[in-house]
């Protein structure tokens, strides 16, 4: 925390003093000042709100797609061999390049935001939810099957807690993708939240109240990676919690 | 690709097969297949692809060498030193939750529309995977390998490039590993927003211009470049743990 | 009751190797057995002769090839039958690491029985295991002996007829080995299950069973049977100086070096 204090001060001290001019580079204090500005119309919460609206509700979104088709193809090794490749050569694809397309298809709406923040956070989920799935170790279905466990039994009780640490960190992957999509699509298409505000102030020539954004989104990335976090240890023993550390 | 792994393409052949029947070539939302690899080279267009492609591929991969270099140095001097460590902690940790999409019009602004100023924005982005993957292998190296370095009189230096950078060489290359599709992406991204040069321009500009076959032309090339670099990323990957499986026989 | 015996092989075969394009190998080749009710056998061989086969198969988890009869209680073995417990060689992959101790042993149990007789049955076999005060822990907080006995005790709770055993206690040290041992003999006493006990160590199958039954060869079969008639209740440094142990040892190790 000090390091970043320090940082500020420096930067403070850099630009004041003209040592360092970069052209259009605020300092910290105009920073803070335009900070509250923004705070104080209101304008800042009111974007907040819609950016973290819309990443929470695709990433839900996604998440419940992601685990249930997951599922299926973790537990279908027919499911899995007739279309693994597919959703393979299709994750392949940037999910950036596609928000030309759904601009196409979808204009400049709040629909267009939220497909692409479905579409990006369905694959990591759907991916680590497979791969957990399927990294069962083979003694651990042995023995679901020694203790006579019923099918739905061996999957509620076997297969959905093993595969649990590696679904939380597809979970958490889809959340800073969601994130980071939900902002382009606003940089570039529904104008509104945390995106948009970035640009406008790019466009009127306003790096002050732009750094103001980037910090809040950078805020509210950790904010986000924390509470999942936080989640993951409520849900997991903590012998599992290691493999989510990183 | 295995021949175990084809009938997996099953589901997509048949979408696109599908598409084909049902879409019509001048479709607004989803022309035909068969209409895209022509609208790549309509209206003259057909110039631009391989220096775009030249483009993307060269800011990519600029990028994703500074970050490799810039992450395993950082990497290092984190992993053996407690206190850099917990110093910067705090600090990375906002810049690696920072949305890389949020960093590109501060750079535009500060650094212009150009090449330089894609190449630090794949910079920033890619760099954390390969950074923190760095610093894990170091601190989890078995203490007995360094005091065994030591033990030998090995120098610094020594130490680093024999000992060291070995060791963690599978946790650098796992890193890079996951660097580098957000590396192209990040690529395209910057493309896209501030469409100077390459593929993600070249997206854009269709998209802005309403030609959605040549959109979807577009998506297809930079999958293939996607699935190109990552499948040598991942030979790579290969090569380097089959050679230290190797080490041990 | 009749003279049924609990299993009963019959020119068993077994092949492995399920990979498509692979040859199957064949692992077992004409193995007879029987086993009677209430009967403590060990199964010997070494390393990869097939013991792990023979035991799944006995389980119910690897099917035989055609031909081989494997009876359990007269009826053909098609999957797990009920009855039968199997105590894992690995334990720290056949527990469940986000159960409790007390959670694992009541796996088998949930939507069986009612509550309060799981939770009896439960501190039943934890206390005979020896573990009714670590009801609550996680399975790793466990060192490897205990967290054997919490498998051993999972297999109890159902009060299964057969208990099966893959070298349970092979990765022990010998202090908790012969301390599992007794352990396993007191149970396999007030119980009267019928056990099946792969090892490779020639004292302990001496020490613990009625009958010791050598696998050997490719395919392997069963190339000698040596029973082993020391008195029980057995104690480990009384039974291990009598004649008829040493006798029967001498006669095991005999058949596996050849000398
Ligand atoms: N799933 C499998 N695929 C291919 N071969 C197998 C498989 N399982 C076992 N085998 C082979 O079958 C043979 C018998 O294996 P098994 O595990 O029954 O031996 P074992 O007597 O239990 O050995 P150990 O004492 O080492 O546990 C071995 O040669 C092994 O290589
Ligand atoms: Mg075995």
């Amino acid at each position: 925390m000090s390091v970043l204090v320090a940082l500020a001060v420096l930067w403070e001290v850099l630009v004041r003093f003209k040592i360092a001019e970069v052209q259009f580079l605020p300092a910290p204090s105009e920073i803070a000042a335009a900070a509250q500005d923004e705070i104080l119309s209101g304008e800042i919460l009111g974007r907040l709100v819609h950016t973290v609206g819309v990443t929470a509700l695709g990433w839900g979104i996604a998440s419940v797609i992601g685990m249930g088709l997951g599922l299926l193809l973790g537990l279908s090794p027919l499911a899995y061999r007739y279309s693994m490749t597919s959703f393979e050569v299709t994750r392949a694809i940037p999910p950036i390049t596609f928000v030309p397309a759904a601009l196409l298809i979808f204009g400049f709406s709040l629909k267009m935001e939220l497909v692409l923040v479905i579409y990006g956070g369905v694959w990591p989920v759907l991916i680590n939810t497979i791969g957990g799935v399927r990294s069962i170790p083979p003694e651990l279905r042995d023995v679901g099957r020694m203790l006579r466990l019923s099918r739905l039994e061996t999957i509620r009780k076997v297969v959905l807690p093993a595969a649990l640490p590696s679904v939380l960190v597809g979970l958490r992957l889809a959340l800073s993708l969601c994130l980071v999509l939900a902002i382009v699509a606003e940089m570039v298409g529904n104008p509104a939240g945390l995106g948009n505000g970035l640009i406008s102030a790019r466009q009127a020539l306003q790096p002050a109240l732009m750094f103001v954004y980037v910090i809040v989104a950078g805020l509210l990335g950790v904010a986000l990676n924390s509470t999942l976090r936080t989640a993951a240890k409520l849900l997991l023993p903590s012998n599992a919690l290691k493999e989510l550390a990183s | 690709m295995s021949t175990r792994s084809l009938p997996g393409l099953l589901p997509l052949i048949a979408l696109l097969g599908l598409w084909q029947l049902l879409g019509s070539p001048d479709s607004p939302f989803f022309p035909a297949p068969s209409s895209w690899w022509p609208a790549l080279f309509t209206r003259g267009q057909g110039a631009k692809i391989v220096p775009a492609v030249l483009d993307t591929i060269r800011t990519f991969g600029l990028g994703l060498f500074i970050a490799t270099i810039l992450g395993v140095t950082l990497g290092i001097l984190i992993g053996v030193s407690r206190q850099v460590g917990r110093a910067v902690g705090p600090t990375f940790e906002f810049a690696r939750a920072l949305p890389p999409a949020a960093i590109v019009p501060v750079a535009t602004l500060l650094l212009g529309f150009d090449e330089p100023m894609k190449v630090v924005v794949v910079v920033l982005a890619a760099l954390w995977p390969i950074l923190l993957n760095t610093s894990s292998g170091v601190q989890e190296l078995p203490p007995t390998l360094l005091d065994t370095a030591r033990s030998l009189r090995l120098s610094r230096t020594r130490t680093v490039f024999r000992v060291l950078l070995p060791s963690v060489m599978p946790a650098i290359v796992l890193g890079i590993r996951v660097a580098t599709p957000i590396a192209l992406v990040i690529t395209l991204l910057v493309e896209y927003l501030t469409a100077v040069n390459g593929v993600g321009a070249l997206v854009g500009e269709a998209q802005r211009t309403f030609q959605p076959a040549r959109v979807y032309a577009l998506i297809v090339i930079a999958g293939l470049i996607s699935l190109i670099v990552n499948s040598l990323v991942r030979s790579v990957e290969d090569g380097v743990s089959r050679r230290r499986v190797g080490d041990r026989l | 009751m009749d003279n049924q015996p609990r299993y009963e092989c019959r020119k068993l075969r077994a092949e492995v190797g399920s990979r498509r394009g692979e040859p199957r190998r064949i692992v077992l080749d004409d193995v007879s057995f029987a086993v009677a009710p209430g009967e403590f056998v060990s199964i010997m061989g070494r390393s990869g002769v097939g013991k792990t086969t023979l035991l799944r198969i006995l389980a119910g988890l690897h099917e035989a090839s055609a031909g081989s009869a494997v009876r359990f209680n007269g009826e053909d073995v098609s999957g797990p039958p009920e009855g039968v417990s199997l105590v894992f060689q690995d334990y720290t992959s056949s527990l469940l690491p986000w159960r409790t101790v007390a959670k694992n042993v009541e796996l088998p149990l949930e939507g069986r029985l009612p509550i309060e007789e799981r939770r009896a049955r439960v501190a039943e076999a934890l206390e005979m295991v020896g573990l009714a005060d670590r009801a609550d822990a996680q399975p790793f907080e466990l060192s490897g002996g205990m967290q054997q006995r919490v498998q051993i005790a999972r297999a109890l709770a159902s009060r299964p007829v057969a208990l099966l055993m893959d070298e349970p206690f092979g990765a022990l040290d010998a202090l908790t080995k012969a301390d599992l041992e007794d352990q396993l003999l007191e149970i396999f006493a007030a119980t009267g299950t019928t056990v099946v006990f792969v090892t490779h160590d020639i004292e302990e199958a001496v020490y613990l069973s009625d009958r010791v039954l050598v696998l050997d060869g490719t395919p392997a079969k069963i190339v000698a049977e040596i029973p082993v008639s020391s008195p029980r209740p057995r104690t480990q440094m009384l039974t291990r100086e009598s004649t008829e142990f040493l006798e029967a040892r001498h006669r095991v190790h005999e058949v596996i070096f050849g000398t």
